[in-house]
């Protein structure tokens, strides 16, 4: 069986680090975008089975990525992980109402990352 | 917008949180934080997967409320409010610190949804999970559940009043 596609979309190359390192030793194939405008190319391109998704980046943010997303019958079904700050706390609904699926604060706690994608991967 | 549940918890979720928030501080509870008050607070959460445990002492007035992710700690890491065992004892010895009788102590459980349609079928996804394990703890502390909101598959955010309990949830 292939390996589940993970698709994680950040404008930082810290988190996007930091959430390769944490998701390492997961049996996960692991693919990056560095903006909201290129998370929905590679979507459309490699139909990820999850996405981890920043909320604040240039060119496009990921409110705007995750609607069009969610617009597109092939990507409207999978699941949506935005990554937000806590000084974003009013943003989560605007998240939500955007079509995501769940979220999770920064800094990321590997142990929450990897429980929340296993859940919404269904291992 | 309000959530329409076939377990409704109270009138009061059925309206507005702005009745009587102007007499209430404000705060937001972040994942794997907790809250509590022996002064009037209305507490904001959002809850996904997640789900809130409030309790609160209706003679004394003083409440809190968690947010935790997951439910049980196993012993790896570090024993957080983020796993619902630690969260909920927390929220009880934080309780009973301020002034409140655990004797006196009502519950309200939210959230635990499940969040894709694929799986809402398994009763073992992460959200029963954390509901089963706040179920467990506030039954064996003799906490009566007096209101929930849980399960389902939509996300969640939640106003919980400490000083009186009553709470109010809008479906996201």
């Amino acid at each position: 069986m292939a390996a589940r596609k993970i698709l994680l979309v950040d404008d930082s190359e810290t988190i996007l680090q930091m959430e390769q390192m944490i998701l390492a030793k997961e049996p996960y194939e692991l693919l990056v975008a560095r903006d909201g405008a290129e998370g929905v190319a590679r979507a459309l391109e490699d139909n990820p089975d999850l996405i981890l998704m920043d909320v604040v980046m240039p060119r496009m943010g990921g409110f705007e990525a995750l609607r069009q997303l969610r617009g597109n019958q092939r990507t409207s079904t999978v699941p949506v992980v935005m990554v937000t700050t806590k000084a974003e706390a009013d943003s989560i609904e605007t998240g939500y109402a955007s079509g995501c699926n769940d979220y999770i604060v920064k800094p990321i706690d590997s142990i929450e990352l990897i429980a929340k994608l296993r859940d919404l991967l269904g291992d | 917008m309000v959530h329409p549940t076939s377990n409704p918890i109270s009138d009061r979720m059925r309206s507005s949180p702005a009745g009587g928030a102007s007499e209430r501080a404000a705060a937001y509870l972040h994942p794997g934080q907790l809250f509590v008050s022996a002064d009037s607070h209305a507490v904001t959460t959002i809850l996904g997967s997640c789900v809130a445990v409030c309790l609160w002492d209706p003679v004394t007035r003083i409440g809190g409320i968690n947010h935790f992710l997951l439910p049980t700690f196993s012993g790896q890491g570090i024993a957080s409010p983020r796993f619902g065992n630690i969260a909920i004892k927390d929220l009880l010895d934080q309780l009973a610190e301020l002034g409140s009788q655990k004797h006196n102590l009502l519950a309200k459980m939210f959230g635990g949804a499940c969040v894709l349609e694929a799986f809402r079928q398994r009763q073992n996804h992460l959200g029963m999970q954390n509901i089963e394990v706040a179920r467990e703890l506030l039954e064996s502390e003799s906490i009566p559940l007096v209101g929930h909101d849980v399960g389902g598959q939509r996300g969640r955010k939640v106003v919980f009043h400490t000083d009186d309990g009553s709470a109010w949830v809008k479906v996201l």
